[in-house]
């Protein structure tokens, strides 16, 4: 047995060495491994951050030509204008909203980052075509087009249905189906519960442009649907048969409110893959 | 311990008491696998050695005083101490006048002989298979225990990201590595000394006859 302690002490000492030689080959490697450099990337350009919230802060294709004012201040607009306008919309700019404005706008389009990006990426090409070389952006440049983007999310909450709802296209009072006078709160809170019920997710649709369903309801004083009509359906029969779940979904809507009086009246809203527009 | 605490050691170096417990266990088995592994490699391989050897010599020479002094030149081989022990029952019973009785004899030496030599081949042999059993469970438990602290700390620090988790999941991890670097050997070298001293039990079994009948000037 005298052999096998002196195997054992062997033993012992070769797995000290063998230990040692790994801490030291550790130590070795680690001084030769060559840090890479860290390069700080930056998503979004400013100057295309500054035209694209202006440009995206209304919803439409071309904001270089649309006035600030108009963007800040939604007011009433003309019949004509109510009904031009979402053809004139790009719905596949929207995406480039601030996420939580999205959020607000359709929860289907959260889960959708890659959609997100797609979006972002095509905004960004359209700046680049549209506006002049990138200038310096000061502090002040940001502040006000942050200052921009927050009244804008303000407004949007607030006056959201009044400012587009002009736009519906079968809620248009120039179309003469009354919805001119429905409450913006009401047209809100119908717009709040559709979309609750709207269940369609934008990554199953392969492109999404031109994606945009144009429909007017007819509720009853009790609040119920009464109609649906597609004035300009899409061409994905997925979006517009989800469009038509969803509506049927939210019947009965909440009571008219009484400066509506007895009669029924119609409500118009553009579904998008981005979310409803009232 | 370590500047760095990229690496194994540093992983070590931030390991539980648990963990650290089972792998200085598992460091033990190895040292004691490894030095039965070299002490019964060196002696088997000196047993075949001799003992092939010695048997050439034995189907050499039919005089068993010169085989007898030629196996005293081999301590190691099973066969030569076999043998030498015949021997020496057969020169205890020289004015036996009952052949029979001193086959016997003689046959029952070699056979406690053989018993004996069949122990000490296999001696410290089974801990090898223990170790090759037991240490990826043990470092199993290590992992297991490792892991559990870790998600603990993971409760506790409210985060669940990969830095967090990450760590803890590595260092756990080491302790079924460390168990299976210990097994590994020492499945390996139990299956080839079981089969070296399986080898060496059956020549012993083949030839110890033999020995009877070479003592007795039987043909």
């Amino acid at each position: 047995m005298k052999k096998f302690y002196l195997w054992l002490a062997l033993a012992a000492v070769a797995h000290a060495f063998a230990l040692c030689a790994a801490v030291f080959f550790q130590i070795w490697n680690a001084g030769n491994n060559v840090k890479p450099k860290i390069v700080s990337v930056t998503l979004v350009s400013l100057p295309a951050l500054a035209g694209g919230t202006q440009e995206l802060s209304d919803g439409e294709g071309d904001a270089e030509e649309i006035p600030a004012q108009v963007l800040t201040k939604p007011e009433p607009s003309p019949a004509v204008e109510t009904v031009q306008q979402p053809v004139v919309k790009e719905p596949q700019l929207q995406p480039s909203l601030s996420p939580k404005i999205l959020a607000e706008k359709s929860p289907a389009s959260q889960p959708a980052n890659n959609q997100l990006q797609k979006a972002l990426d095509r905004i960004k090409q359209h700046v680049d075509q549209k506006t002049p070389p990138p200038q310096p952006v000061s502090v002040s440049t940001l502040n006000s087009a942050l200052a921009k983007l927050q009244q804008k999310v303000k407004s949007s909450g607030a006056e959201n249905g009044g400012a587009s709802g002009g736009r519906g296209v079968g809620g248009g009072e120039g179309k003469g189906y009354g919805t001119g006078g429905t409450s913006k709160s009401y047209k809100a809170a119908v717009a709040s519960i559709i979309q609750k019920n709207w269940a369609f997710s934008g990554t199953l649709l392969k492109n999404s442009n031109g994606m945009a369903v144009y429909v007017r309801i007819n509720i009853l004083p009790d609040g119920t649907i009464s109609q649906i009509i597609f004035d300009r359906p899409a061409v994905s029969e997925y979006l517009n048969n989800s469009v038509k779940k969803a509506i049927e979904k939210s019947s009965p809507l909440p009571t008219l409110p009484k400066e509506e009086g007895s009669h029924d009246v119609w409500i118009g809203f553009v579904f998008s893959p981005e979310g409803i527009e009232k | 311990m370590f500047d760095s605490k990229i690496g194994v050691f540093g992983l070590i170096s931030d390991a539980g008491p648990v963990v650290l417990f089972v792998l200085s266990v598992l460091l033990s088995f190895s040292i004691v696998s490894w030095a039965i592994i070299a002490f019964k490699f060196s002696y088997l391989r000196k047993s075949l050695k001799e003992s092939r050897v010695f048997l050439d010599f034995f189907f050499d020479v039919y005089n068993v005083e010169k085989v007898f002094t030629e196996s005293e030149k081999y301590k190691h081989g099973s066969l030569p101490k076999i043998f030498r022990s015949g021997y020496i029952e057969y020169k205890a019973l020289d004015d036996m006048g009952n052949s029979r009785q001193a086959k016997a004899r003689i046959a029952r030496a070699i056979k406690r002989e053989a018993n004996n030599e069949n122990k000490n081949l296999s001696t410290l042999v089974p801990f090898l298979a223990t170790v090759g059993n037991t240490a990826p469970f043990i470092g199993l438990f290590g992992t297991v225990w490792g892991i559990m602290t870790s998600f603990h700390n993971i409760s506790l620090t409210q985060s669940a990201s990969l830095a967090a988790v990450a760590p803890g999941i590595s260092e756990a991890l080491i302790a079924t590595a460390a168990g299976l670097a210990a097994a590994i050997p020492a499945v390996i070298g139990y299956n080839y000394f079981t089969q070296q001293i399986s080898t060496i039990e059956r020549d012993i079994e083949e030839f110890s006859p033999e020995f009877v009948a070479a003592l007795l000037n039987e043909p």
